[in-house]
């Protein structure tokens, strides 16, 4: 077997290749019919046009602000009330079962009650996605501290470490990890959260572009669009990855290096 | 240094440990030996305050800062270095960074990992982060040291090497030991005294025994004194016998 085949990156674009050239052979003799799965290059030629023509900007502005900002509110928000739960019982009392509520529904439905609520513009598909990763990330921080390694705790109680210092060098440590674990995740929940509001009401954004490729039966715009915001999600997450790479550089570090 | 009165430790209806009277003189070093399950470690816990005893009283000679505290795991934090998990117990006593990093360099050196500071745990081998550990104790110049079975996870080598440092530390510093292991042999080489707990639930103190072995020891040298191997039998005995009167009552 050739030796390049043997390298997993390489297989899996030449997977890709395949497949994207059958479905264009495919669709160019006729075998789909294009007026549901257009040709690669013909979803290419219709996501170049959007660019070239400059209409794609806005709409792509306008989810990038709302996913980013839904994602950075999330964060905080979540991490803001994960540590209030987990330190304070009287707050874990109350919030508990509103966030087990909330993780247990899809919460996309609230969309319609955010437009109700906040309007059409950015500020309820911002909403919408705060909620989205607030959730997550609050289970991520309060679980993260309820499970804290007890060796540890004992460790730095004896080294006369108090509830403070258990905090600092203990538990934000061990929650950075869950937190950035669910990192990736949130990303890929940050942009839902604008695109679903964008379906329900909205007068510009990917979802909104999305909502009318659909009405007018346009399915090269829908694939295209649908690819575009895969491009950039992986993008997010590549982002992502590098943030947790260099926080948890203790962990990371020296797996190459050889233990004496 | 240490008297411990009466103590009795547990949840629940049945105390693990119940009237546990004992000693630790000042640069004494004692181990308590007994079966598993007998509270050994419980007691240690209650000497370090990370566990409130139920009755009985914990009379220390000098602060809680005076004590360090080794434990069977090593317990190091994961995402700090070697010479941040050293410095640790010094910032929490607000040495300020600089002279805390410094003071935990010089103790790494001491214990062999000089050029270590900047490895994580996971970059040591077992034998290095136990190293760490008993640096991190020992920079905060303890009185009294506890430790609980801290070799337990060594191979026999690093082990025996670890434990024959530690003891010069100790004999030259004329710190006071109390440790917890479950290897008669080991307990009467470092010892002084030995005391063997009965089989818990309930457990007690059955006996104690003086080691008359001479002071500095080494741990081969000690197993070959004449005193070594009839106090090695009787110990064994005992124990052994404390074990099958405990399952003698279990049978009933």
């Amino acid at each position: 077997m050739n030796r390049y085949l043997e390298n997993v990156a390489v297989r899996r674009v030449l997977a890709m290749v395949l497949l994207a050239s059958a479905w264009e052979v495919l669709a160019r003799i006729g075998v789909i019919n294009p007026f549901y799965a257009p040709a690669p290059s013909e979803i290419l030629r219709v996501v170049f046009s959007l660019f070239i023509e400059g209409t794609i900007y806005n709409h792509l502005e306008a989810t990038f602000v709302a996913a980013l900002a839904g994602l950075v509110i999330g964060l905080a928000l979540g991490i803001f009330l994960g540590f209030a739960a987990a330190l304070v019982p009287l707050v874990a009392d109350v919030l508990e079962p509103i966030m087990l509520l909330l993780n247990a529904i899809p919460r996309v439905i609230l969309a319609p009650l955010f437009v109700i609520w906040l309007g059409i513009e950015i500020s309820s598909k911002i909403a919408l996605a705060v909620v989205l990763v607030a959730v997550l990330i609050f289970f991520a921080v309060y679980n993260g501290i309820k499970d804290v390694n007890q060796l540890f705790v004992d460790r730095v109680r004896t080294l006369g470490g108090g509830a403070v210092v258990l905090l600092r060098v203990v538990s934000v440590p061990s929650v950075t990890a869950w937190v950035l674990a669910s990192l990736k995740v949130a990303v890929g929940f940050a942009f839902p959260g604008p695109c679903v509001g964008g379906f329900v009401a909205a007068p510009r954004g990917l979802g909104y572009l999305l909502q009318f490729a659909q009405s007018t039966y346009n399915a090269a715009l829908t694939m295209g669009l649908i690819f575009l915001i895969m491009g950039f999600v992986l993008v997010l997450f590549f982002c992502a990855e590098v943030v947790e790479r260099w926080l948890l550089r203790s962990r990371y570090r020296g797996t190459d290096r050889r233990v004496t | 240094m240490l008297r411990v009165r009466d103590l009795a430790v547990g949840y629940g209806a049945e105390p693990v440990i119940e009237g546990v009277n004992l000693e630790v003189a000042p640069g004494k070093f004692v181990s308590l030996v007994g079966p598993s399950g007998s509270g050994k470690t419980s007691i240690l816990r209650a000497v370090s305050g990370l566990l409130t005893p139920r009755s009985g009283g914990i009379e220390l000679n000098g602060s809680s800062d005076s004590l360090g505290f080794l434990f069977q795991d090593d317990a190091l934090l994961p995402w700090r270095t070697a010479r941040e998990n050293v410095a640790l117990g010094l910032r929490i006593r607000k040495l300020p960074t600089k002279a805390a990093e410094s003071e935990a360099d010089a103790w790494l050196a001491r214990l062999g990992l000089g050029g270590f500071g900047e490895r994580f745990p996971h970059e040591l081998s077992g034998g290095q982060r136990k190293r760490v550990a008993i640096a991190q104790i020992l920079a905060l110049k303890p009185k009294l040291l506890l430790m609980d079975e801290p070799f337990a996870s060594l191979d026999a080598i690093v082990r025996t090497r670890i434990t024959q440092e530690l003891l010069n530390w100790v004999e030259r510093e004329h710190l006071s030991v109390l440790l917890v292991t479950h290897d008669l042999e080991e307990a009467l080489t470092v010892s002084d005294t030995v005391y063997l707990l009965s089989q818990g639930p309930r457990a007690r103190i059955l006996a104690s025994y003086n080691v008359a072995i001479p002071r500095p020891r080494d741990i081969f040298a000690s197993r070959k004194h004449p005193n070594f191997a009839p106090l090695l039998e009787r110990l064994w005995n005992d124990m052994s016998g404390a074990m099958n009167g405990a399952e003698f009552e279990a049978q009933r």
